[in-house]
């Protein structure tokens, strides 16, 4: 098992998001995490990161209990998180971002990094030396995502990889992460409200509610689910 | 009916002492511009400075210009501790904290220095020439100073633009969460960064204590904790290069102001000091700055 999630709670200050969501990922699979606005899904994974600190429950990777481990620590481990509003340095030019990527790894294969970035998004060749504050939404998600795999991860989170992306991008972005996990070996693991899209390339999907973990399965089981339906897929 | 020789004078004098503070509002901005925390105990450190100059100096006849990196080591060695101790748990915390935090460090750090040192005001002197140009006597103690501070804003120049640590410091100021999710130690780089404040603010005090020479006592560094405040808001608050460049450009104001209120206090025959004025004349520039460019002058 690449990732166990047990009984996971969270918040900020007095508020308490995450009661206790059970989450297993396997290894070089892709599960999606559904659920409505404030159901906590960026809260989860910012808590299995360790950007917030969990309060209670364990995270374990690998076989580690990595659950009061920093960020940095996680990130040298391979985890990563390509996070929600994407939080790139906007005043770093392009290939900038993309060599901090590599920083947990001391700067150790840059070169080879940037050469599967730029192949896998020949976009952000073209604007390497431009700030990043000046891209498109696009292609700030593309900058975002290769800034993570430059960490070469063995485990990468997505915080709604296609949030404000036309759907058409939001559906090529998702091919592309299925196609990387199936080229890399990369696992992953996504919040997402583009629920088509994610659903034709997820193997497992949890969907949360006020925090917890209501229902979980393959995707067309849980697609079949009268209610799921009805809120998620609008069919 | 302006001397020739006392402009150039003044001239001089304006450039050199701006580099002094230059380096000490880069000493303020570092620790603003990194963790969004104002030093209002910035006087102490810099007093601590020229105390470490004076001793070592003055008991162990070392050299002036090598207590500077002593100063350095030991305010960053300072500054680690203080952020592990205190200020690690002030990062984002509401201004009033920080603002209490940093004022009660500065007032326990100067109470120490009077029940240790005695509040006598000290001097020394280091005689290395004078420089006679066109009728302008330029004292080579202040020149070597003023080289120093360039020397060190030039390194702290360099760390931050051109090393992978300063690319990482670039990046947590720009966005800490981006930071910690590419593997930076967030942390460690706030500690580093408040370390290097401190180290480059009690080095200050050491160049400080090389061109003055005189006035060294515990509440020394109180003026230049404004001094530096108004400064860093021209410079644009986190500005390296601009903390220098406001820095001479804060000379010159207090050089030509300096002028202006003699030439009228002997013009109209007023009883006014000249100095002081010179001072009150800073925060009508700081005001007229925040009016005007608030950003500050020398921010891209």
């Amino acid at each position: 098992m690449e990732l166990v999630v047990e009984r996971l709670e969270a918040g900020y200050g007095e508020m308490q998001v995450l009661w206790g969501v059970d989450l297993k990922v396997e290894k070089g699979s892709f599960t999606v995490v559904l659920g409505p606005n404030g159901a906590g899904k960026t809260t989860l994974l910012r808590a299995i990161m360790g950007v917030v600190r969990p309060w209670r429950g364990r995270v374990v990777y690998r076989g580690v209990d990595v659950t009061s481990l920093p960020p940095h620590r996680k990130v040298a481990m391979g985890m990563t998180l390509v996070p929600e509003g994407r939080r790139l340095f906007p005043e770093l030019t392009v290939e900038e971002n993309l060599v901090l990527g590599a920083y947990s790894r001391g700067f150790k294969g840059v070169e080879e990094g940037l050469e599967l970035v730029y192949r896998v998004f020949p976009r952000l060749k073209e604007r390497r030396g431009q700030k990043a504050g000046t891209l498109s939404g696009g292609e700030q998600q593309m900058l975002a995502i290769g800034r993570a795999l430059m960490s070469r991860p063995r485990l990468l989170m997505l915080d709604e990889p296609s949030q404000g992306l036309a759907p058409k991008l939001a559906a090529e972005i998702i091919e592309l992460l299925a196609r990387l996990r199936d080229e890399e070996g990369l696992t992953l693991l996504m919040v997402e409200q583009n629920v088509a899209a994610a659903l034709r390339r997820a193997d497992m999907v949890y969907v949360m509610e006020q925090g917890r973990i209501v229902v979980s399965g393959p995707p067309d089981k849980v697609a079949s689910i009268e209610d799921i339906r009805r809120a998620y897929f609008g069919l | 009916m302006v001397d020739p020789a006392l402009v150039l004078s003044s001239v001089v004098t304006a450039l050199l002492v701006g580099c002094i503070y230059g380096v000490l509002t880069l000493g303020l901005n570092i620790v603003f511009g990194v963790l969004r925390i104002v030093n209002v105990g910035f006087g102490a450190f810099v007093m601590l400075g020229a105390y470490i100059t004076y001793f070592l100096y003055k008991d162990y006849g070392v050299n002036p210009l090598l207590t500077i990196p002593v100063s350095f080591a030991i305010g960053f060695a300072l500054g680690y501790a203080m952020y592990y101790a205190a200020f690690r748990r002030l990062v984002g915390a509401p201004e009033l904290s920080t603002l209490l935090a940093t004022f009660a460090v500065g007032v326990l750090i100067q109470e120490l220095a009077r029940i240790a040192w005695s509040p006598d005001i000290r001097g020394f002197t280091w005689d290395i020439g004078v420089l006679e140009l066109a009728g302008v006597r330029i004292v080579y103690s202040k020149v070597v100073a003023a080289l120093s501070a360039l020397a060190v804003v030039a390194g702290v120049y360099y760390l931050f633009t051109r090393t992978r640590f300063g690319l990482a410091v670039r990046a947590v100021v720009q966005d800490p969460e981006g930071a910690m999710v590419v593997g930076i130690n967030v942390d460690r780089i706030y500690a580093v960064s408040m370390a290097l404040g401190i180290g480059v603010t009690v080095a200050g005090g050491s160049i400080l204590a090389i061109y003055l020479q005189q006035g060294i006592e515990p509440y020394m560094g109180i003026p230049y904790t404004l001094l530096a405040f108004v400064i860093a808001v021209m410079a644009g608050l986190g500005s390296i290069l601009g903390s220098l460049y406001a820095g001479i450009l804060f000379g010159f104001f207090e050089a030509a102001s300096f002028l202006a209120f003699s030439m009228i206090k002997d013009a109209l025959g007023l009883d006014i000091l000249p100095y002081v004025l010179t001072r009150s004349a800073a925060f009508f520039l700081l005001l007229l700055t925040l009016l005007l460019k608030p950003e500050g002058l020398f921010r891209r």
